[in-house]
């Protein structure tokens, strides 16, 4: 149970993940207001939003900006007050062997998983400060902790969000402001489109579960983390893996 | 009350000091080994806290630093501002 309403910005959110921890939020927290945080792409975000009228709002966020953040805050606090979660939970990888990856990818990867965090924590902390409370989470990923060949760029930015948010607990420690981190495996919905049955058959022999995780079932922890029971519990990343680790 | 004893129990109250206001001399540093032993994240924290309850706003981090030496540095900024 949450002591009091709370506006939770989840960006990434016409991901399958990020609907999955919006449908969360929205379910489990009856008093909640999310903020869907999109660009483009925003029907499912949409779709999502007309099923809980009045306790969503899209809000358009160029995560790689730090202009664009200022801008959808002031939007947000013009609208609900100040915010109580962040959840930065959108990304992307772009696959290569190092050997013929490109500048450009290279950054492109860590602009939007690892510098976008930046951005956002660094947007939201002055008044999670003044408020004495907040809650971030940040999606990283198993691959910051086992890294496979072909994501030298993915992986170092997750990795670079765990540093981030050990280093960052520490600092709002005392504020009452938790930073938390979840690791999260294979989750449905979220594979790369072009993956055959046959590989996804073959990758989910190698699980100990030998399924993939469920989007529910991130959110889930992400969550929990997010929660008011979660105060003690800072700077940690939670691997969500099935097992695999 | 005093502004010297205010801040004196805002930082105990902010900074989770596990001491009373009668442990923090006017005029002891407040970083340092030799002092109360605060760190960078409790003088963020100051400069947050003596926005919020004070409205005054640090110009720059020489004057933040300078200020931020005592309770007796603290509460003379406010002062002079209070004056001005």
């Amino acid at each position: 149970m949450q002591s009091m309403s709370r506006n939770i910005l989840i960006t990434g959110a016409n991901g399958a993940l990020g609907l999955a921890i919006a449908e969360y939020f929205l379910t489990k927290e009856a008093d909640c207001r999310v903020f869907l945080g999109v660009r483009e792409r925003r029907e499912r975000a949409e779709e999502l939003a007309t099923r809980f009228p009045g306790r969503t709002d899209l809000i358009t966020l160029e995560i790689t900006s730090p202009e664009a953040w200022k801008t959808a805050l002031a939007e947000i606090e013009a609208k609900a007050a100040a915010l109580g979660v962040l959840i930065n939970n959108a990304g992307f990888h772009e696959d290569a062997l190092l050997a013929n990856m490109s500048q450009d990818q290279w950054s492109r990867v860590l602009d939007a998983n690892l510098n976008a965090v930046f951005h956002g924590c660094q947007a939201v902390l002055p008044a999670m400060m003044r408020q004495r409370q907040g809650r971030i989470v940040n999606i990283a990923s198993l691959s910051a902790i086992s890294s496979p060949a072909g994501q030298t760029n993915y992986a170092a930015a997750k990795a670079g969000v765990i540093g981030l948010t050990q280093s960052l607990a520490k600092e709002s420690a005392r504020m009452g402001i938790t930073v938390n981190a979840v690791c999260p495996g294979y989750i449905e919905g979220g594979l790369p489109a072009d993956w055959t049955p046959e590989h996804l058959k073959a990758l989910k022999m190698q699980l100990p579960m030998r399924r993939f995780a469920k989007p529910a079932e991130v959110a889930a922890a992400v969550f929990f983390l997010a929660s008011a029971e979660a105060s003690y519990i800072t700077g940690t990343a939670l691997k969500i893996d099935g097992g695999m680790l | 009350m005093p502004t010297r004893q205010r801040l004196k129990e805002l930082m105990i109250s902010e900074l989770m000091l596990d001491m009373t206001a009668d442990d923090i001399g006017d005029d002891t540093p407040l970083f340092g080994p030799a002092g109360i032993g605060l760190d960078s994240v409790d003088a963020l924290q100051l400069v947050v806290m003596i926005e919020k309850h004070f409205n005054f706003k640090m110009a720059d981090q020489d004057q933040a630093k300078r200020i931020l030496h005592s309770v007796s540095t603290i509460a003379e900024a406010l002062e002079q501002k209070a004056v001005a």
